[in-house]
């Protein structure tokens, strides 16, 4: 059975309502469920980001509602968003924004201790989130040491180290080049498929849509497509079952 | 994490984190000094006030003290003399008589205050034979000498072996004059007493008063400055009949100086923190405005206002302490040395100094007693100083703070 995580229903953003009004977010209705692997698409000023940034409690929407895990986060105070998105949302930004003063270790581990969780239990899931996303070697190292990718990986310990319900990614492999790109997209897909998680992505980036199992186009603040698609990396690799 | 967040922040920008660190140590170092030599000059005051003017304590007849009569003298002077030095914690006492008069020479007159003492008892007491410039003192085969300080002598035109006369009423209100031969010229810290206090024999004064043995004063010397409540209350008890002043009683002025200039230290010390205040906001915000981005990320991953506060509260404290220890410590050993060596002020005018009743040469003396106050006020100017760069911080919106 499908368990809702995201449901937007309705909701409209717009900028600058009094002087040239520009409709970010145009009374779009958004269901995904738990697992799913989404990835939001369009041309730049499509309404990526903004529909992105909504979702995760990051701004209003001026009109509509979004309930995740039936919760009406529209209806939250700040202090209450705040303390939703720490225990509820996992955030990859494009630019990786990682603490320069934090190790590796220290930027994934902070969401943890900013939840309250346990040193004991803090360092297990360290150690495996660090296997899962093959940096243990550099647990300790501080972020201008790390590639790009290899920041972007942190990036995603970060945000599955506070066990979220999904994680928004914006343009994720943005700054990435091919190779760190893949092997970021395997460590997602890989997450998706062993742990569940759910993914939403925003993306210009062809190699991200081709792993997504949804795509949902924007344009111009509107859902102009939504299709379930099987990844290609999937019938390349005779993973299709159905 | 916080603190360690803190902590790292502070180094992103060494250079300017280091000019803010030495402005507080620079700042501080300013501070402490200034207290130090406050409490340098005061405790200096303090000492010449009691070591060279009045002693620890003064008992007099009640009534002698409402218009100087010289009939007051007191009640069984020698035995009450004899009585004081046998109290605990009595160094020394002395018998004083004294009396108003006028000092007259060839050239002109002056009102005065003669004082009839005891020789030996009196150089130990005032250390008058320590404030001589002119002259060895009284000589014991000479009754009638005067000791006169410099600036009585400047004004009279008075020399070494100078003849004058001293007139004044002796107990039974007759006008008696004595004439008298100036055998040394006084100079002390304190102008304004050595224009109109002059010395004399105690004998030679009594005589010409008609007290015989007994005399107006006794100044007492404590071992401890610290005894002085305890043996004011022992006197009193003893003898409640007698007008029993400590010097805080007799020197007001002084007591009032020190209560005070702990005030003005302070208030001079809140101003010079206050300055380096917009330093420090200075930093902060742009430290702040820097990580616009970052601060912005960290509320979007959930980090509250409340955390994100104290991250720039506390990286406000540790820019502000960090530069403490060494303005302290520069503080610290600076003093220590200024303190046994001494500083040099008469470049400020022997004169003027003399005038308020200060020495020309400071002995500074460490504050610790003002640490705790001073430190206080470092970390309350950190907290008052993070407060707009805090409120900078808290007043971004994640979603906009991300776009930048």
């Amino acid at each position: 059975m499908n368990t809702t995580v995201i449901d937007a229903h309705n909701i409209s953003k717009v900028y600058n309502p009094k002087t040239i009004p520009v409709h970010a977010v145009n009374e779009v209705h958004l269901h995904i469920n738990k697992g799913e692997f989404t990835a939001l698409v369009g041309p730049s000023g499509s309404g990526k980001t903004t529909l992105l940034n909504l979702i995760g409690g990051l701004d209003r929407p001026d009109k509509g509602n979004i309930f995740i895990n039936g919760t009406d986060i529209t209806k939250l105070t700040a202090g209450e968003l705040i303390s939703f998105r720490l225990h509820n949302i996992g955030f990859v930004f494009q630019s990786f924004n990682l603490i320069p003063v934090l190790t590796a270790k220290e930027n994934a581990e902070f969401i943890m201790l900013l939840q309250g969780v346990k040193r004991k239990e803090r360092e297990r899931r360290m150690m495996q989130l660090f296997k899962d996303i093959g940096l243990e070697d550099k647990m300790d190292v501080r972020p201008e040491k790390l590639s790009g990718g290899q920041q972007q990986r942190v990036a995603i310990a970060r945000a599955l180290a506070s066990k979220p319900q999904f994680i928004l990614a914006d343009e994720p492999t943005a700054n990435l080049d091919s190779a760190s790109a893949s092997n970021l997209l395997d460590n997602m897909a890989k997450l998706n498929k062993e742990e569940n998680m759910t993914f939403i992505f925003s993306t210009h980036d062809q190699r991200v849509i081709e792993r997504a199992r949804r795509v949902i186009t924007l344009v111009d603040g509107k859902i102009s497509s939504d299709t379930a698609v099987v990844p290609t990396t999937e019938i390349q690799t005779g993973q299709v079952t159905s | 994490m916080i603190f360690i967040m803190a902590w790292r922040n502070i180094w992103r920008n060494k250079v300017r984190s280091i000019v803010i660190m030495l402005s507080v140590a620079i700042g501080l170092f300013a501070g402490i000094g200034m207290l130090a030599l406050y409490k340098g000059m005061l405790r200096s005051r303090v000492r010449t006030v009691i070591d060279a003017e009045t002693g620890h304590i003064q008992i007099h007849n009640p009534e002698f003290k409402k218009d100087f009569h010289p009939a007051y003298v007191l009640p069984n002077s020698n035995e009450l003399l004899k009585s004081i030095r046998s109290f605990s914690g009595v160094k020394l006492a002395a018998p004083r008589s004294i009396v108003q008069g006028m000092l007259v020479t060839t050239t002109g007159s002056s009102g005065v205050t003669i004082n009839g003492v005891v020789p030996e008892l009196e150089y130990k007491l005032s250390k008058l034979k320590e404030k001589l410039i002119e002259g060895e003192g009284f000589h014991t085969d000479k009754k009638n000498e005067v000791i006169i300080g410099k600036k009585l002598a400047d004004k009279m035109k008075l020399h070494l072996n100078s003849k004058l006369v001293l007139t004044f009423t002796d107990t039974a209100d007759n006008i008696v004059s004595g004439a008298f031969r100036v055998s040394s010229i006084y100079q002390s810290n304190n102008a304004p007493l050595d224009e109109v206090n002059v010395y004399v024999p105690l004998e030679t004064l009594n005589e010409l008063l008609l007290t015989g043995n007994s005399f107006h004063e006794v100044a007492i010397l404590l071992n401890n400055d610290d005894d002085l409540q305890m043996v004011q209350n022992q006197l009193k008890t003893k003898y409640s009949f007698l007008l029993i002043e400590t010097w805080k009683d007799i020197s007001p002025e002084t007591e009032l100086m020190v209560k005070t200039i702990d005030d003005y230290s302070y208030i001079i010390l809140i101003i010079i923190l206050f300055a380096l205040a917009f330093g420090i906001i200075n930093t902060m915000l742009m430290s702040v405005l820097e990580r616009t981005k970052e601060i912005g990320m960290m509320e979007a991953l959930g980090t509250s206002r409340k955390r994100i506060f104290l991250l720039i509260l506390l990286e406000t404290i540790f820019l502000t302490v960090a530069g403490t220890p060494l303005g302290l410590l520069v503080a610290y050993f600076l003093i220590n040395y200024y303190q046994t060596a001494g500083i040099d002020l008469s470049g400020m005018g022997k004169e003027m100094m003399a005038s308020f009743g200060y020495s020309t040469t400071i002995y500074p003396s460490f504050p610790s007693e003002k640490l705790g106050g001073v430190l206080l006020l470092i970390v309350s100017t950190a907290i008052v100083s993070c407060i707009l760069p805090a409120m900078k911080a808290l007043r971004l919106q994640p979603v906009e703070a991300l776009r930048r």
